[in-house]
């Protein structure tokens, strides 16, 4: 497998804040890789500076061996990089097939053919029923469900979701797991932030910690529930994995 | 759509404003009809981008009054046909937007409303002061040659008329094609959420760069029209605050971001304004301005998004409809 995408000594100081301090990890492709961490540990910044939101002061990152660090970010997108936001952000008052639509122009400008491309989107995520519905109409899954299907039409190859199944209940998380399962098993190269542990451990085949903008470690699921800096900084030590879903990979 | 309603509709319309002039011979009537088109014109160009892509410019008269500084120099100081100067105020309007644009679209939301206002006003004091080129403070008329078309000079005023409702047409059927093409999607989602749009792909500041072009050209075709309208121009009346709050008015007040939003604000609010003219502005003048200002209240409060709002609604409650619904739906 090769290097999807490859970030490499990443910093962002935002006034005396060390926002994101000497970040480097790797993607390969097709994988699925968890970033977690408390919160403001900078999991998001480093969403930001990979897509362009924010101009990294240092380090490096690479898209299938392009450079992309001070790219704006629909340059990002157009070299395949899709992106969802932690506070969905639909066009609220566009419906759900104009939505997906207006990312399927990115690849062609023909209305016809971006109009199939989106109804195959949304269709994928499961939203076709909804898809005369104004999107902020929509429930809090659907709308998170309608930014996928946004960046599934820009046709991505690495796909970034920041905090997809926050505010869900466990039934939900179990369909967005299943969700993001497929948009793996389509050959989607991925990287996750969340909260939600039980969805980490079924989706991540690698996760990287996150604490004070640094790296405090790396590895497999299983490595990472056992690392005590981890527990300590972020699972708490009352946390036990539930075992035998460590290692389920959908 | 409802084509089968929507074509009929459009044809009687037609007919019926094409019919117009020939029916009514009355001055004043016809005067307020231009003055209708020519605003419905003008905020069509300012929806564009003030609505599509919710970029609040009250900026415009600086397009318009370029437009009309242009065609006039050209007019009266080469003798060219305002024809001719008509596009190339266009053109001088366009390449303006570009320096324009190029500051005030680095501030978003009422800071770049602020930014477009002083430009307008810088302009005007630009050509106040030159007075070897333009005028100055007094302005100028123009000269007045009788029936002649291809200087853009007519002896009724249902030539006029005609004149301007074409450039309508022109508006209205440029604006059409935008919203049904990739444009139209790219803007709404830019004026819905800019950083959204960004993330898909949408070159956000190229997008309000060219849609402000287009808008900045089709205000300045508006300027070159009033000026040979009217016969007279200076800086206060071709850079007029007026002209850019009028603009973003008529388009607010109608349906923002809709295609005929701008004509059905701009009917509503130059007919009652006219009205309230001839009717109370003779005895007890100002109190027009305040039924005005207290119809305008009135729209806004009540219906946020514009009369077509109310009209669309209407639509959907029709019988036999499947309720649709949003904006730049297929």
């Amino acid at each position: 497998m090769t290097d999807a995408l490859v970030v490499s000594g990443l910093s962002k100081r935002f006034g005396g804040l060390r926002a994101v301090q000497d970040l480097s990890f790797t993607v390969r492709e097709n994988e699925t890789l968890a970033l977690i961490g408390p919160n403001g540990a900078g999991k998001t910044t480093s969403f930001h500076l990979i897509t362009g939101f924010h101009r990294a002061d240092t380090g490096s990152v690479s898209a299938f061996g392009r450079e992309i660090v001070g790219l704006r970010p629909h340059d990002v997108c157009a070299l395949g990089l899709a992106r969802t936001f932690q506070v969905a952000k639909p066009f609220g008052a566009m419906t759900v097939l104009s939505n997906v639509m207006t990312g399927a122009f990115l690849r062609d400008r023909h209305v016809g053919i971006a109009r199939d491309k989106a109804r195959e989107a949304i269709a994928f995520v499961g939203l076709s029923r909804h898809e005369a519905t104004a999107a902020k109409d929509l429930t809090t899954i659907d709308q998170r469900r309608l930014e996928m299907a946004r960046a599934l039409a820009t046709e991505p190859r690495i796909l970034l979701l920041d905090e997809v199944m926050a505010g869900l209940n466990p039934a939900e998380i179990d369909q967005a797991v299943a969700l993001v399962g497929k948009l793996s098993a389509r050959g989607l190269t991925i990287v996750i932030v969340e909260h939600v542990m039980r969805a980490i451990m079924a989706v991540a085949r690698h996760i990287v910690v996150l604490d004070h903008g640094q790296k405090i470690a790396e590895g497999s699921p299983r490595e990472i529930v056992e690392n005590p800096e981890v527990i300590r900084a972020y699972l708490g030590s009352g946390y036990v994995h539930a075992p035998g879903t460590g290692d389920a990979h959908a | 759509m409802a084509v089968r309603w929507t074509i009929p509709a459009l044809l009687l319309l037609s007919a019926i404003v094409l019919v117009l002039p020939q029916l009514v011979h009355n001055a004043f009537a016809l005067d307020i009809f231009i003055r209708i088109l020519l605003f419905s014109f003008i905020g069509v160009a300012w929806n564009l981008m003030g609505g599509y892509a919710r970029q609040l410019s009250l900026g415009h008269a600086a397009y318009f009054g370029l437009g009309a500084y242009t065609s006039t120099i050209m007019q009266v100081d080469f003798s060219i046909s305002p024809w001719i100067g008509m596009i190339a105020g266009g053109i001088v309007a366009m390449l303006a937007s570009l320096p324009i644009g190029w500051l005030c679209f680095r501030l978003r939301g009422p800071y770049f409303t602020i930014a477009t206002i002083a430009t307008a006003q810088a302009l005007m004091l630009v050509f106040l002061k030159f007075r070897d080129i333009a005028w100055g403070a007094e302005g100028t008329t123009i000269p007045n040659l009788g029936s002649s078309p291809l200087m853009m000079q007519f002896e009724t005023k249902a030539s006029y008329y005609y004149v301007v409702l074409g450039l309508l047409a022109i508006g209205l059927s440029i604006t059409y094609r935008i919203e049904k093409s990739w444009m139209g999607y790219y803007l709404v989602a830019i004026g819905e959420d800019e950083d959204a749009a960004e993330a898909i792909g949408v070159n956000a500041p190229r997008i309000k760069r060219d849609i402000y072009m287009i808008s900045a050209f089709l205000t300045a075709l508006a300027g070159t029209f009033y000026v040979q309208y009217i016969y007279f121009i200076d800086p206060a009346t071709a850079f007029s605050f007026n002209i850019s709050i009028e603009a973003a008015l008529v388009s607010i007040v109608g349906g923002i971001g809709t295609l005929w939003g701008p004509v059905i604000g701009t009917v509503l609010l130059e007919t009652t304004s006219a009205l309230l003219q001839s009717w109370l502005g003779s005895t007890t003048g100002g109190v027009q301005l305040t039924v005005y200002a207290m119809i305008l209240m009135a729209v806004i409060l009540w219906r946020p998004t514009g009369l077509m709002g109310l009209v669309s609604e209407a639509w959907q409650r029709y019988p036999g409809r499947k309720p649709a619904g949003a904006r730049a739906a297929p």
